[in-house]
C-alpha cells in the first residue's frame, strides 16, 4: 500500500523533481512486482519507512514507535484520504468547469482557481448599494409561475431558453450581457430580459427599455445592448435620456408620454413582482432552460448548460 | 602505533564539516587518500597517453609508471616475477579469466566454500552449465570458521579450490597456509580472492605458495576499475588468452595472430592507465602504515562495537561471536526484519554509512533463511567516536522496534 501512495505522490511531484522521478520509478517497480503477484524486494518499502522514521524519532521516540508499529494500517488511511481527496479535487475541477466555482453552482466558498470569487460576484437584492460576495441558496430560485410576457423576448422557435435577469447600473450584470446575448444569437436561442434595478435609480431606464419595446421592437436588442455598454453614469444621469433617444431617432415624444404615463409605472411594477416570484437574490441571475446561474460565470459555463454537459 | 587523527586529514571527505559522515562501508569500497586522487588527477595533466606503444615521452613517461606499478605490485605480495602481475579491472574479472582460460575439462573437481562472493560463485556454476565441471561446496563450521577436517575429506580428488581468503560476509579468515599445503599434497591448484583481506593483512604470495589470488584497487584506498590477478608464471603462461584485442598479439595477419607473453596477452585494449598509477600509489599510502597496528586498530573497533551489540538481545551477530576472528566487520541482523530501513535511518539521522542487504553472498542468507543483514566494515581513518555514535543511534533506533 505504501508503494502505491508513493507511486502517485511522487509521480505528482516528479513533473517537477528529477530526484523525486527516481522515486516515482522505484515506487513504480514495486507496485508492478506488486500487481504481478511477486513481492516487492526492492527495498523501496523500507527506504520510505526509513527515512519518515528518521526525521520522527528525532522529536518523539514514541510516535515513532507507532508509526514503525502501524505502518501498514497508517498507509492504509492516507490512501483512503488520498482517494477521498482526489476524488474532491476532481469534483472542484469538474464544479468549475461547468459552474465557475469549485463548490458547485451559485456557491461562493473558497475556489483555488477562482480565489477572488469573480464568478460569483453579484450584486445583493438586499443592500441595494453593495456588489460583493453573497453565499446563499439557489434552492428556491425558479421561473415557475412567473408570467414572462411582461419582458422583451427573442423567440427563434428553439427548445433552449435563456431568461436574463440583470440591471442596467449593475456591474456584474454589464460585464456578462454582451456575452449572453452573443452566445443567444449564436446558438440561436430563445432569449428573454428581465430588468431588475437592483442598484441606483434605473427606474426611469427600465420604463424608457419598456416604450422602445413596445414602438420600436426592432430596434429594442440594439438600444437595450447600448444600456448595457454605453458609460454607466452617463445613461443613469436623466438629463442624457433624450439624448439617447435622439440619437437612436426614436420619436421623443412617443417615448417620454409612454414612458411616464400610469400604464408603464403599473407595468414596471408588476414586472418587479413578477421577478420577485423567482426568489432571485442578487443580479445577474441567468436561467438556461430553468437552471439558474447567480453571478457572472465565464462563458464556457453556460455553453455547457447549453450543451447539457452538466452531467450533475 | 597508528596516527588516526593525522591519517584522516588525509581523507577529504572526513573533514567536511558541513557534511560530516560516518563511513562504515569499507569493505565495499574504502576511501581515497588525496595522494591517490592527486596520482590520478596527475595522469591525465601531465602525461594522458597510451603506454607500450607511443614513442613519444609522454607515452614513454606512461610505460614507464605502469612498469612501476606493476613492479611495486609485485613486490607488495612478494611475487616473484613482475609478469606474474596482471592488471584487470577488478577481482570479479581476474576470477572470470582464472575460469575461462584456465583448461578446465568435464568432471573436474572445483570446491568452493558456502560463503563466497557472488564473482566467485556464479562464474564457476556457468562453467559448470558449460562443460560440466563438478562444483562442491565446502559448509564452514557453525560459527562460520573454516572446516578444515571437511577439507581435507573434499580435497581429494579435486582439481581446484577456489576460495575467499577473508569473507565479506563475517570477516573470517580462512587458514590459507594450511589449505594450500593439503591442496598441494593433492594435486590441487589454490585460488584465493583477497579482495577484503589486502587492505587489512600482509599477503605473501611466496610465503603462502598460494597458485592464484585476485584483489581490486577500490577496496585498498585505489581507484574503482583496478583489480589484480597473480598467478605463478608458469601457470599464467599456462593460461588460454580471455579477452584478446589490441596489444595482446605481438603479429597478426588476415587468418592469423601471435599471442604477446603474459601479462600482454591477458590486457587486451587501453588500460585504465590513471587507475594503476592511482593503485600504486595507494599500495605507497598502505605501505607506509604497519599493517600489524591496522589489523590492532580495527579489531579494538569491533571489539567495542560487538560488545555495545551482545548487550541487544534482538541482534545476532554472522559469524564468530568473537571479534578477533571477524578482521574488521561487524555483520548482524534482526531476525524476520528487514534491515533496510535500519541502514536508511542510520544514514539519515546520523549520516552513518552501512550497508544493507544480502552483500552479494545470496546463496548463503537463501540457506540460512535470513532476509539481510547490516554489515559494518572498518578502515584506520574510523575512530572509537565515531563508533559511540553509530551504539547510539542504533539503540535510540531499537527503542521503536
Amino acid at each position: 500500500m505504501p508503494c502505491i501512495i508513493a507511486l502517485i505522490i511522487f509521480s505528482i511531484i516528479g513533473i517537477f523533481s528529477v530526484s523525486h522521478r527516481a522515486l516515482a520509478k522505484e515506487a513504480f517497480n514495486c507496485v508492478f512486482k506488486r500487481i504481478t503477484f511477486r513481492p516487492c524486494n526492492t527495498g523501496f518499502k523500507e527506504k520510505i519507512k526509513g527515512k519518515l522514521l528518521s526525521k520522527i524519532i528525532n522529536r518523539s521516540t514514541f510516535l515513532a514507535r507507532l508509526v514503525n508499529k502501524h505502518y501498514e494500517f497508517l498507509s492504509w488511511i492516507l490512501f483512503i484520504l488520498m482517494v477521498g481527496s482526489t476524488i474532491w479535487v476532481c469534483r472542484g475541477v469538474y464544479n468549475f468547469y461547468v459552474y465557475g466555482s469549485c463548490n458547485g453552482l451559485n456557491q461562493s466558498g473558497f475556489c483555488a482557481f477562482d480565489p477572488s470569487g469573480e464568478n460569483n460576484k453579484i450584486t445583493n437584492l438586499s443592500d441595494n448599494n453593495t456588489c460583493g460576495i453573497t453565499e446563499k441558496s439557489e434552492a428556491n430560485l425558479t421561473l415557475e409561475n412567473v408570467d414572462l410576457s411582461f419582458f422583451p423576448k427573442k423567440n427563434t422557435e428553439s427548445k433552449d431558453d435563456i431568461v436574463f435577469i440583470g440591471c442596467y447600473a449593475c456591474d456584474y450584470s454589464r460585464k456578462i450581457y454582451p456575452d449572453i446575448v452573443k452566445l443567444a444569437e449564436k446558438k440561436n436561442i430563445n432569449f428573454t430580459f428581465a430588468h431588475y434595478p437592483a442598484k441606483g435609480d434605473t427606474t426611469l431606464l427600465s420604463k424608457v427599455g419598456y416604450c422602445v419595446y413596445k414602438n420600436y421592437p426592432d430596434k429594442y436588442w440594439d438600444f437595450n445592448k447600448y444600456l448595457f455598454t454605453a458609460d454607466k453614469d452617463y445613461i443613469l444621469n436623466k438629463e442624457n435620456m433624450d439624448e439617447i433617444i435622439k440619437k437612436f431617432n426614436f420619436d421623443q415624444s412617443v417615448i417620454n408620454s409612454c414612458a411616464f404615463s400610469n400604464e408603464t409605472e403599473e407595468l414596471i411594477k408588476n414586472s418587479v413582482d413578477e421577478l420577485n416570484k423567482t426568489y432571485i437574490y442578487g443580479t445577474p441571475t441567468i436561467f438556461i432552460n430553468e437552471k439558474a446561474f447567480v453571478g457572472p460565470k465565464p462563458l464556457r459555463v453556460y455553453k455547457s448548460a447549453i450543451n447539457k454537459f452538466i452531467f450533475f | 602505533m597508528l596516527d588516526v587523527h593525522k591519517i584522516r586529514k588525509d581523507f577529504d571527505i572526513l573533514n567536511n564539516q558541513n557534511n560530516p559522515i560516518i563511513y562504515f562501508d569499507n569493505a565495499c569500497m574504502s576511501l581515497k587518500p588525496k595522494q591517490v586522487i592527486s596520482a590520478v588527477s596527475d595522469y591525465y595533466v601531465n602525461y594522458p597517453a597510451c603506454a607500450g606503444r607511443s614513442s613519444h615521452e609522454l607515452g614513454d613517461k606512461v610505460t614507464s609508471k605502469i612498469k612501476e606499478v606493476r613492479d611495486l605490485v609485485a613486490k607488495f605480495i612478494n611475487a616473484k616475477k613482475s609478469e606474474e602481475i596482471i592488471f584487470t579491472r577488478n577481482t570479479t574479472e581476474s576470477i572470470n579469466l582464472i575460469v575461462n582460460s584456465f583448461k578446465f575439462k568435464k568432471g573436474d573437481i572445483i570446491l568452493i566454500s558456502d560463503k563466497e562472493h557472488n564473482s566467485n560463485l556464479i562464474p564457476w556454476l556457468c562453467l559448470r552449465d558449460r562443460i560440466g565441471v563438478i562444483i562442491k561446496i565446502l559448509k564452514s563450521n557453525k560459527d562460520g570458521t573454516f572446516d578444515i577436517d571437511n577439507f581435507k575429506k573434499e580435497i581429494i580428488g579435486a582439481r581446484f579450490v577456489s576460495l575467499v581468503h577473508t569473507s565479506n560476509l563475517d570477516g573470517v579468515t580462512i587458514p590459507a597456509k594450511e589449505i594450500i599445503e593439503i591442496a598441494h599434497r593433492h594435486n590441487s591448484l589454490v585460488f584465493l580472492d583477497c579482495a577484503q583481506s589486502i587492505p587489512h593483512k600482509k599477503i605473501d604470495v611466496s610465503e603462502l605458495d598460494v597458485d592464484f589470488i585476485a584483489f581490486s584497487g577500490h577496496k585498498m584506498y585505489g581507484p574503482t576499475g583496478t583489480g589484480v590477478l597473480y598467478g605463478k608464471s608458469k601457470l599464467i603462461e599456462d593460461l588460454d588468452s580471455f579477452i584478446v584485442g589490441g596489444e595482446t598479439v605481438s603479429n597478426s595477419t588476415y587468418d592469423s595472430y601471435e599471442f604477446l607473453p603474459a601479462p600482454e596477452k591477458f590486457e587486451a585494449g587501453l588500460q585504465d592507465y590513471a587507475g594503476i598509477i592511482g593503485l600504486g600509489e595507494a599500495i605507497h599510502y598502505l605501505n607506509s602504515l604497519n599493517y600489524k597496528d591496522i589489523e590492532d586498530y580495527e579489531y579494538e573497533l569491533n571489539y567495542y562495537i560487538t560488545s555495545e551489540l551482545e548487550k541487544i538481545q534482538q541482534i545476532k551477530i554472522i559469524g564468530p561471536s568473537d571479534a578477533k576472528y571477524r578482521s574488521g566487520i561487524v555483520n548482524f541482523y534482526i531476525e524476520n526484519m528487514n534491515m533496510q530501513q535500519m541502514a536508511v535511518m542510520l544514514n539519515d539521522m546520523s549520516h552513518i554509512a552501512v550497508r544493507a542487504g544480502r552483500h552479494c553472498v545470496h546463496a548463503w542468507f537463501n540457506d540460512k533463511n535470513i532476509m539481510n543483514s547490516i554489515r559494518l566494515s572498518f578502515s584506520f581513518y574510523n575512530t572509537k567516536e565515531e563508533a559511540e555514535i553509530f551504539i547510539k543511534s542504533l539503540n535510540k533506533i531499537m527503542k521503536i522496534i
